[in-house]
């Protein structure tokens, strides 16, 4: 490769370029065509560009006049107390089913264990896809068009969300483990439950808590807002707000959800550390 | 178990003190699953025993016949969802692209081996990526709307905000494992900071990073399809009215475009993935 490009060098006194002909051919012409699309894109949804700077003075202003004296005395009230805590089960409640559910999905949706490749495989990857694809919000507005007002549409609505997120990690988890183990105990005989029982889970066991606590972080944040539709929680209480312009209140909701979110996760990262530890 | 135990043997001038630690474990574990299923109890008891309105529900016939109602596709919705489709596939465009715009100071902030001056940049930095991660998109939506009017500007605006704090945190988590050897080597040879951002560190992270964003835009096209809930275009908009007026066959229609279009942006994720890393 090297004296090639220094024969070529020496024939045509080309200048030195990171990529050949061809590649570099296809490279530029996928980065035009992004560009082109990027372009094209402003064009078509309208972008006032030349008014944009001065939007972003009125977003400091609105931000400024609207939103800044934060009231704090109303989100120290116990009837606020009693939502967080609703928008905590929620989350809790929400992990819990869709790790229960991500169990036996990602044993199916994974390449190298599933109990069959041509029938269960296709479908446990397509409901895993279903649950990732919608969002949360989706599955919320649905639940409550089916279920009506209250917390069981919330809890559901994270129940799909948390099997698709939990899902996929998994069942990538399962594909990376140790086939050894595995082949061991089909070798003894070990009819399916018994491989994923011994063989399987013991190798998987830390990885699956690991990604129960992101689950439940992942979780906690959009029950903060499902209730926005009518699923409960704190998202109820910061719609009701929205609705009425009552904007100081608003801002104390946020920065409550901001404070709740940030414990949440210092204790996430805690708990993943212990157990990366205790391995 | 019993395979566990039998493990046991190979230490047995020690049975009683892993037998004692084995109880205090097995102890500690019982009464953790006795806390969470107490909390698990507690939590159904609330939310679902007590909070749910089970005679407007009424009986499981019910419940099926109003889910049924979804079951159906319009399909002479189809040629009226190609543009909102569009739209939704372009603000994730704009929004991912003005969020790593909005990346650079934030990662070189919250980087705490290149921060500039670290006891006011660095929680800076951390504190833009942690607003950023702990807003919901819905909320920046509703906010950007309320600052900027409807449309398409809130939603970029939006997802853009929302997209700092990840692409931000996986940035600075690669600066800050880079090896500094090069770096050091473009300081002896005399060069400025800026300089050492741009050939000694940011060769370093470019495909990590690059892999980190096409992984971003994906979310953010899943995300940018519910961002006309709030007044910010695209599908959400068209998912919305189809939902105001009854139509649920028209739902289940927006439900299968934005499928569409997820697949489409993980197609091209994946392969622009491979090309990158």
């Amino acid at each position: 490769m090297t004296s090639q490009s220094s024969k070529s060098a020496i024939v045509l006194q080309r200048k030195w370029s990171r990529f050949r002909y061809p590649e570099s051919a296809i490279r530029y012409s996928i980065w035009l065509s992004v560009f082109v699309f990027l372009v094209y894109s402003v064009e078509y949804l309208d972008i006032p560009l030349e008014r944009l700077l001065g939007m972003l003075g009125r977003l400091g202003e609105t931000l400024a006049n609207r939103y800044y004296p934060v009231d704090i005395e109303y989100i120290m009230d116990a009837d606020y107390g009693e939502y967080v805590v609703e928008t905590i089960q929620m989350a809790y409640l929400g992990a819990l089913f869709g790790l229960l559910v991500t169990i036996p999905l990602g044993w199916f949706a994974s390449i190298n264990m599933t109990p069959s490749r041509y029938y269960v495989y296709p479908v446990a990857r397509f409901i895993t896809m279903v649950c990732r694809a919608v969002h949360e919000m989706i599955w919320a507005i649905l639940f409550v068009s089916i279920l009506g007002f209250g917390m069981l549409p919330g809890v559901l609505a994270l129940t799909f969300f948390c099997t698709g997120f939990a899902g996929k990690l998994f069942a990538e988890e399962i594909e990376a483990i140790d086939m050894g183990p595995v082949e061991a105990i089909r070798a003894t005989g070990g009819n399916l439950f018994q491989v994923m029982v011994f063989g399987v889970f013991p190798q998987v066991r830390v990885a699956l808590t690991g990604i129960a606590i992101y689950t439940w972080d992942v979780a906690f944040r959009a029950a903060t807002v499902v209730g926005f539709f009518g699923a409960g929680g704190m998202g109820w209480y910061l719609k009701r707000n929205i609705m009425q312009i009552e904007t100081h209140r608003t801002a104390a909701i946020l920065l409550s959800i901001i404070a709740l979110v940030v414990i949440s996760e210092v204790i996430s990262a805690w708990a993943r550390d212990r157990i990366s530890k205790s391995q | 178990m019993s395979s566990v135990q039998g493990q046991a043997h190979g230490f047995e001038f020690t049975v009683e003190k892993v037998l004692r630690l084995r109880l205090q474990n097995r102890l500690t574990s019982g009464v953790m699953y006795v806390l969470m299923a107490l909390l698990v109890v507690w939590s159904v008891e609330v939310t679902i025993i007590e909070d749910t309105d089970w005679e407007r529900m009424g009986s499981l016939g019910n419940v099926i016949e109003s889910a049924g109602r979804f079951v159906g596709v319009d399909f002479a919705l189809f040629p009226d969802l190609f543009e909102p489709a569009l739209e939704t596939f372009m603000i994730a465009c704009l929004g991912t692209l003005l969020g790593v715009l909005i990346c650079i100071p934030a990662t070189w902030f919250g980087a705490h081996n290149i921060t500039p001056f670290k006891p006011v940049t660095y929680p800076t930095g951390r504190l833009m990526m942690i607003l950023s991660r702990s807003i919901h998109e819905i909320v920046w939506a509703l906010f950007f709307v309320s600052a900027l009017g409807l449309g398409a500007l809130a939603g970029i605006f939006a997802i853009a905000v929302r997209s700092v704090g990840f692409i931000a945190k996986m940035s600075a988590e690669a600066i800050e494992d880079i090896d500094p050897g090069p770096i050091e080597a473009m300081r002896a040879t005399g060069a400025n900071g800026f300089q050492v951002l741009l050939y000694g560190i940011l060769p370093q992270i470019l495909p990590q990073v690059l892999g980190v964003i096409i992984f971003e835009w994906e979310i953010n096209i899943r995300r940018s399809a519910i961002l006309g809930f709030v007044g910010a275009g695209g599908l959400g908009l068209v998912f919305f009215r189809q939902m105001n007026t009854f139509n649920f066959h028209g739902v289940t229609s927006v439900i299968i475009a934005i499928f569409g279009i997820i697949i489409i942006g993980e197609v091209f994720s994946y392969f622009a993935r491979k090309a990158v890393i």
